[in-house]
């Protein structure tokens, strides 16, 4: 079986258990409506600059608490099971492309309650959504491959988000400004300047994942 | 000779910060008033020097008003005060040969002593809407030559900087340092990883305390600068944001190893992310403050810190400290390798 073809089964393998277990995609969905709810409840008229504040806060702790899971909660031992079937490549992508189709839902989802709860200020949709797609896939990769170095550490959740964080922040930083264009907070035109950064930020993440990788999963 | 490069660095070190704080500025002007003046009339200008020598030169003192290279009117009359003061009377022509209500002049003042120094936009000059009749002098009765230069050994003066341009020497090369230096202990773990030796491991370890050091160094001596040119120690500017998460980076990096025990897992887990978190870094410092507006010079429209700014003088003392802060960091790296490598032998322990 090559790469690709294992790299499928195993990102539906991650589909069906999550549609046996449901809690943890419940669990994910669950904790960003109730903090767009308490949100609501505390800011009740949300200026533009903190809309974008808010968005991208609930985005990150969302997204590390939703990728946590693919390394760090897992069971060892199935996990060693899996390397012995597949090639260890083959199981970090189908991490990524799971997380990243499980960010996608989270960040437009969470684009919907927010903008039900506290309006919807984007003036620039299609901007926006560029945005937000690019958003969940670098942080799907550079989180996933965050939980994997956790996952080797006792103390792995509370690692994953002090190794995550500063490692986001370059991602983050483009993210923000994009989004600050999209709401017209800001005048730019260099945004296709943005986005290739942002690109290229994943590359660089991806293809150093892929060499790392083999040299993180061996115990 | 196998330590020469300690030498070296310790020689070149004591070179920088002899010559790079004794070295005076050049002749400079911190002050001019007034700072208005309109067009037709006849001013009188107090001028304030630093580093001057007005009673020192041989009565050949020149001062120019000028617009832009072709517009410049002469001084009318000098008188020196002393060293550091002069009164300079101007005649301002009716006309002002730009657009606009207002224009700002820039002063400059040339001595076979001291050579050039000038005030950008010293004078800002207002359109007078009577003309004076009794002035018959025009923006162009001047130009600027014949102008003697300061063959002495010093710094240029700018009127934010003053003094602390010699910051340069120090703050500048933290960051050069920490690159070169963060960049070995990539090395060194990939090393690791491509052949297991715990040495490697020590080195990386010992390479990345040594950069988070100057990073930190780099951001106090930044904000020290910033203290008196910027107004404020911290202002958000984006190249301080993005190096204080730089060092985010590398603390998470001690974080990583302090939470394993087993020291050759320890040693590969933490090689894995001091590689993933290099190339976290490499746009968090070079590329994301490209992109937004910041106050250094070199970003977000600003002038680098070139030409004029960097002039030759500077350079002699400049690319000497880079070199020299840089072997320092290494030298201090291997101290704390070999300290490392003593406890490892020890007590099993790194």
């Amino acid at each position: 079986m090559n790469i690709i073809q294992s790299t499928l089964y195993l990102v539906q393998k991650e589909f069906v258990l999550e549609f046996r277990q449901k809690y943890a995609i419940s669990g994910i969905l669950l904790y960003v409506l109730s903090t767009v709810f308490i949100v609501y409840l505390s800011i009740v008229n949300v200026r533009l600059p903190v809309w974008s504040a808010l968005y991208w806060i609930i985005i990150l702790f969302a997204s590390i608490n939703a990728v946590v899971k693919s390394f760090v909660q897992e069971n060892s031992d199935r996990a060693l099971y899996y390397y012995t079937l597949a090639h260890p490549n083959a199981i970090l992508f189908s991490k990524i492309i799971y997380n990243f189709l499980l960010l996608l839902v989270l960040t437009f989802l969470t684009f919907g309650a927010f903008s039900l709860v506290a309006g919807q200020p984007v003036k620039e949709i299609q901007l926006f959504f560029i945005t937000i797609s690019l958003g969940s896939l670098g942080f799907a990769i550079a989180l996933t491959f965050i939980s994997a170095i956790a996952g080797k550490a006792n103390n792995g959740a509370t690692l994953m988000a002090i190794l995550g964080f500063p490692v986001i922040i370059p991602i983050l930083i483009t993210l923000v400004k994009l989004t600050a264009t999209a709401l017209r907070l800001i005048q730019d035109t260099s945004n296709w300047k943005d986005i290739t950064t942002l690109l290229a930020i994943d590359g660089i993440m991806i293809a150093l994942a892929v060499i790392l990788f083999p040299y993180l999963w061996r115990d | 000779m196998k330590h020469w490069w300690k030498i070296l660095s310790v020689m070149i070190l004591l070179y920088v910060m002899t010559i790079g704080l004794m070295a005076p500025l050049s002749p400079g002007i911190t002050s001019v008033t007034p700072i208005t003046a309109k067009t037709g009339g006849q001013i009188s200008v107090d001028v304030t020097g630093y580093n001057s020598n007005y009673t020192k030169s041989k009565e050949i003192i020149r001062a120019w008003l000028y617009l832009d290279t072709l517009h410049a009117v002469c001084s009318d009359a000098i008188k020196v005060i002393d060293d550091t003061h002069l009164e300079i009377a101007f005649t301002i022509p009716n006309d002002l040969p730009v657009k606009g209500e207002r224009a700002s002049a820039n002063l400059l003042i040339n001595t076979d002593k001291d050579g050039t120094s000038l005030n950008p936009a010293a004078i800002s000059i207002s359109r007078n809407s009577v003309n004076n009749s009794e002035i018959k002098a025009d923006w162009i009765s001047c130009s600027i030559d014949n102008l003697f230069v300061n063959e002495q050994y010093d710094y240029p003066f700018r009127n934010i900087l003053g003094e602390t341009i010699r910051n340069l020497y120090f703050h500048v090369p933290m960051w050069f340092g920490m690159i070169f230096i963060l960049l070995a202990s990539v090395i060194y773990s990939v090393k690791y990883l491509a052949k297991s030796n715990p040495i490697n491991d020590i080195k990386a370890q010992s390479y990345a305390a040594i950069g988070l050091i100057y990073g930190v160094m780099g951001l106090v001596t930044g904000g020290i600068w910033a203290e008196y040119t910027w107004g404020s120690f911290w202002s958000n500017d984006v190249k301080q944001l993005t190096s204080v998460a730089s060092l985010l980076i590398y603390l998470a990096y001690f974080v990583l190893r302090s939470s394993f025990e087993d020291t050759d897992k320890k040693a590969r887990i933490s090689a894995v992310y001091n590689v993933f978190a290099f190339a976290a870094l490499v746009p968090l410092l070079f590329v994301i403050p490209r992109l937004f507006a910041s106050l250094h010079p070199g970003n977000g429209g600003n002038p680098g810190f070139g030409g004029e700014d960097l002039d030759n003088t500077m350079r002699t003392v400049f690319y000497p400290a880079v070199i020299g802060w840089t072997l320092l960091g290494f030298w201090m790296g291997q101290l704390l390798y070999r300290y490392g490598n003593i406890r490892r032998k020890m007590y099993d322990d790194f």
